[in-house]
């Protein structure tokens, strides 16, 4: 009986255990900078949803065939970064053109999306795992909700901790990052979750 | 220099702007890609071997052609394993490849004439986490199957005392355990590919 | 003069300026790698190299590139250094390279590269933008580094992958995994605040 290497697993993993922000520290810039605040992080979290969960499939696509047939699998940096500063754009436009509502709520954050580490980061991981079309559908999805999860988190608790007293030195990133460790280690918690035969 | 408002600065300039830098970029990478390709591969190659030697417990010079010349020596290539002629008698080497936490864990095993006791292990390819996973491949990993047969159990790192218990990973809980299925399997594997069975 | 702006732009990301402690910028790709001192060393010269070559390609472009494709003509170069330091890697230091894994390419997208051309060296000349890039790479490099020698030393009892702690030695398994690079990166930020920067105001 040979194992495989199963879908939701990974998915799961790529939420909980191996969450692409506090295990692999993609996505560092923005989550510092933007989890002050509840309501932003939440539509940056949403729009990382979407781009994540879309451009990993759609570098699959790319890398699968374009790049291999044509010996270029070297160019796949360049090759990534263009599909996703494109399809950010695309959607960027096609969201303010037809929905006022959602642009207001996602589409001024996607601009911030194409220099997210955590969007690159996980159309290179999925190439160099090699996975499959769905495994990589599945893993830029699970990878996006544990990133919004995570950002969720911090700026819940960055709210409550605007009262509190901190050391000044500590003050700012400082104290964000002593909680993204304590986070990592809860998330790290969930590893006994999903039971293998 | 005061740019004007013709058709060429604003549409044409940035096209052909853009069009060159990319030419040029590929142009470069592209030209260091080719000249490094025959060392790549070779690497790659000498890589497989290395990890074939390995397996087989043979002593040879950690360069290149050291590794080239150990490897035309001693090994021959049957169908699906690899026979190594040292000095401690005949072995057999056979491939396997299972799933990982991540990706596929791809290894050479290497069997006693016995076809159950390991003479030796090595990684071919994993994809596991830096620094935890990642950490199969560090020697005192790999050399605690040595002179043991398989089922083998995991114990706590530094623990391992019976003939058939190996050290897990601290911090790789999960990669061990896929680990211990993969080389677990190996056995029957030999069986089947030398042997036939 | 030139002199000592020259010396001014490489001491400044070195110490009040520093694009980690300070700016807090483009921690995301190298401190994954953090938990060894060997590949941090790699990591943070290839993100060195990267800062460096493309401030000095983008400040010698500075007044070709049409404003409105600047962005892409940017990740362009920087992209085009990075799959150089991959394929170099690749080539001459096999091991090195299948450890880094996808690691390698995230320099591209580290904020350090891309905020040193928008803020300098698009206003500078190539030289100067040059010693700028450098100098942020090596104020970055010697922070991880020093995570790094935390990080390996206390996780591991080793350093550069020899034991230097003897076996009476207990691995703090924690700062080798993931939660360990935050409590570094936050402990090294709170000291540097409380001393070196306390006296800088």
């Amino acid at each position: 009986m040979n194992e495989s290497i199963m879908p939701f697993a990974i998915f799961f993993a790529s939420i909980f255990t191996g969450n692409i922000l506090l295990t692999n520290y993609l996505g560092m810039c923005s989550f510092l900078s933007v989890s002050k605040e509840l309501k932003t992080s939440l539509g940056l979290g949403a729009a990382v949803i979407f781009v994540m969960a879309t451009t990993t499939p759609l570098n699959w696509l790319v890398y699968r065939y374009l790049l291999i047939p044509f010996g270029l699998d070297y160019l796949r940096f360049i090759a990534f970064i263009i599909v996703i500063a494109a399809f950010v754009q695309l959607t960027e436009m096609v969201i303010e053109r037809y929905s006022e509502p959602l642009y207001q709520s996602l589409g001024i954050f996607l601009p911030l999306i194409t220099v997210n580490c955590a969007i690159l980061g996980a159309s290179l991981f999925m190439v160099i795992r090699e996975y499959t079309l769905f495994t990589s559908f599945l893993f830029g999805l699970g990878s996006g909700i544990g990133w919004f999860i995570a950002i969720i988190a911090m700026a819940g608790i960055r709210q409550k901790l605007k009262n509190a007293k901190v050391p000044p030195g500590l003050e700012g990133p400082g104290i964000t990052l002593v909680i993204a460790g304590f986070m990592a280690m809860a998330f790290m918690g969930f590893s006994g979750m999903i039971a293998l035969s | 220099m005061k740019k004007k408002d013709t058709f060429y600065h604003k549409r044409l300039y940035p096209l052909v702007f853009m069009v060159s830098t990319t030419v040029f970029c590929i142009l470069v990478t592209s030209g260091l890609y080719l000249t490094t390709l025959d060392k790549a591969e070779a690497n790659e190659l000498s890589f497989t071997r290395r990890a074939i030697l390995d397996a087989g417990g043979l002593q040879y010079e950690n360069t290149t052609a050291g590794i080239e010349k150990t490897y035309t020596d001693s090994i021959e290539v049957e169908k699906g394993y690899y026979i190594a002629n040292g000095t401690e008698g005949k072995r057999f080497i056979i491939p396997v490849q299972g799933p990982g936490l991540w990706g596929t864990i791809a290894i050479m095993v290497g069997f006693e004439e016995d076809l159950k006791t390991f003479a030796g292990l090595a990684i071919v390819s994993q994809n596991e986490t830096p620094g935890l996973g990642a950490r199969i491949e560090e020697p005192w990993f790999t050399a605690q199957f040595k002179g043991k047969q398989p089922p083998f159990t995991l114990v706590e790192e530094g623990t391992s005392a019976l003939a058939n218990e190996v050290d897990a990973i601290t911090g790789a809980t999960r990669t061990s355990e896929y680990f211990r299925n993969l080389v677990n399997r190996s056995a029957a594997d030999a069986q089947r590919i030398i042997r036939g069975e | 003069m030139a002199k000592k702006l020259m010396k001014k732009t490489f001491m400044e990301p070195l110490g009040k300026n520093n694009p980690v402690f300070v700016q807090i910028l483009g921690i995301c790709s190298t401190l994954a790698v953090t938990n060894k001192l060997q590949n941090t060393m790699v990591m943070t010269l290839g993100v060195m190299f990267t800062t460096a070559l493309s401030s000095w390609t983008i400040s010698l472009l500075r007044n070709h590139i049409p404003s409105r494709i600047r962005m892409m003509v940017e990740t362009m170069v920087i992209a085009t250094y990075v799959i150089i330091v991959d394929i170099v890697l690749k080539a001459y230091y096999p091991e090195m390279w299948k450890q880094l894994g996808p690691y390698v390419g995230l320099i591209i997208t580290n904020c350090i590269v891309m905020g040193r051309i928008e803020a300098f060296a698009l206003q500078n000349k190539p030289m100067l933008s040059l010693v700028d890039g450098l100098a942020s790479g090596l104020g970055y490099a010697y922070v991880l580094l020093v995570i790094a020698f935390v990080r390996e030393l206390l996780g591991t009892g080793s350093l550069w992958g020899y034991r230097i702690l003897g076996s009476w030695w207990t691995n703090w398994s924690i700062m080798i995994m993931p939660p360990g690079g935050f409590f570094v990166l936050a402990i090294f930020i709170w000291v540097i605040r409380e001393t070196i920067m306390k006296e800088a105001k």
